[in-house]
């Protein structure tokens, strides 16, 4: 029961239609870019299509269950679904900032070495950076700096996102509160 | 006053490089690192849900007398 059997799964869920699109969000989509941190779950943001939305604006994620039931996944956590051990949770996209990331997620073998290639879908660094300072709970804060400091995120590109997507203030607000030196207004 | 204290410049230095050198393996040998830290904090873990129980049935115990 590993993480890359988990992720393993999801990639099945998709080659099955099951989920349209998807993509490695978080702290286990941070892994890629960063050193390792501890994390509790993997979040899977996944797009609309094919869930049925409830009168009350809930999308039912029926057929997610129905299609991890007969693969013989039926733990449920308090978080999501268990599967191969690890809780997943899967995340319909929230804000336009989620559907960019979706569409813009890049391809990454998640396999071991010497087996077979195993590519996963995994959002691009400043989508998870612009998403952590959307959530800005402590533990994303220490993220982004984490990207700062390891030069883990494109700098022009994590603007781009971050003016797009109304973000501009908020940044400039992290910075402050976190005596971190704004990169942007770097001369 | 300067001096007085020992230059922990380099310790900090060492551990900037070791972050990085981690943030450099490869997602698949990151993710088999991520599996192998969650394994060794499971005690950990168990022990916080043990004592959430705990404290939970303390709570509803409490209720139940007043």
């Amino acid at each position: 029961m590993t993480l890359r059997n988990t992720i393993e799964v999801v990639t099945r869920l998709a080659e099955k239609r099951v989920i349209t699109n998807y993509a490695i969000a978080g702290a286990v989509a941070a892994l890629n870019y960063i050193e390792p941190m501890l994390t509790d779950d993997l979040d899977i943001l996944i797009s609309l299509e094919g869930f049925e939305k409830h009168a009350s604006g809930l999308l039912l994620l029926g057929p997610i269950e129905k299609a991890l039931a007969q693969m013989g996944y039926t733990e449920r956590t308090d978080v999501g679904y268990r599967i191969e051990g690890w809780p997943v949770q899967f995340l319909p996209v929230a804000s336009p900032l989620d559907e960019e990331g979706l569409l813009e997620a890049v391809e990454v073998n998640v396999a071991e070495p010497g087996h077979p290639p195993l590519q996963a879908r995994v959002l691009r660094a400043e989508h998870i950076v612009a998403t952590a300072l959307n959530v800005g709970r402590p533990k994303d804060i220490v993220r982004i700096q984490a990207f700062l400091e390891q030069n883990a995120v494109d700098l022009r590109q994590l603007k781009t996102v971050l003016d797009r997507h109304n973000l501009g203030e908020a940044w400039h607000a992290l910075c402050l509160k976190t005596g971190v030196i704004n990169p942007f207004e770097k001369s | 006053m300067p001096g007085l204290y020992p230059d922990n410049s380099e310790i900090f230095a060492r551990k900037a490089e070791g972050r990085r050198q981690l943030a450099a393996l490869s997602f698949a040998e990151k993710l088999a690192m991520l599996d192998r830290l969650r394994e060794r904090v499971q005690p950990i873990v168990r022990a916080r849900e043990e004592r959430k129980k705990d404290i939970a049935a303390r709570v509803a115990k409490d209720e139940a007398i007043r």
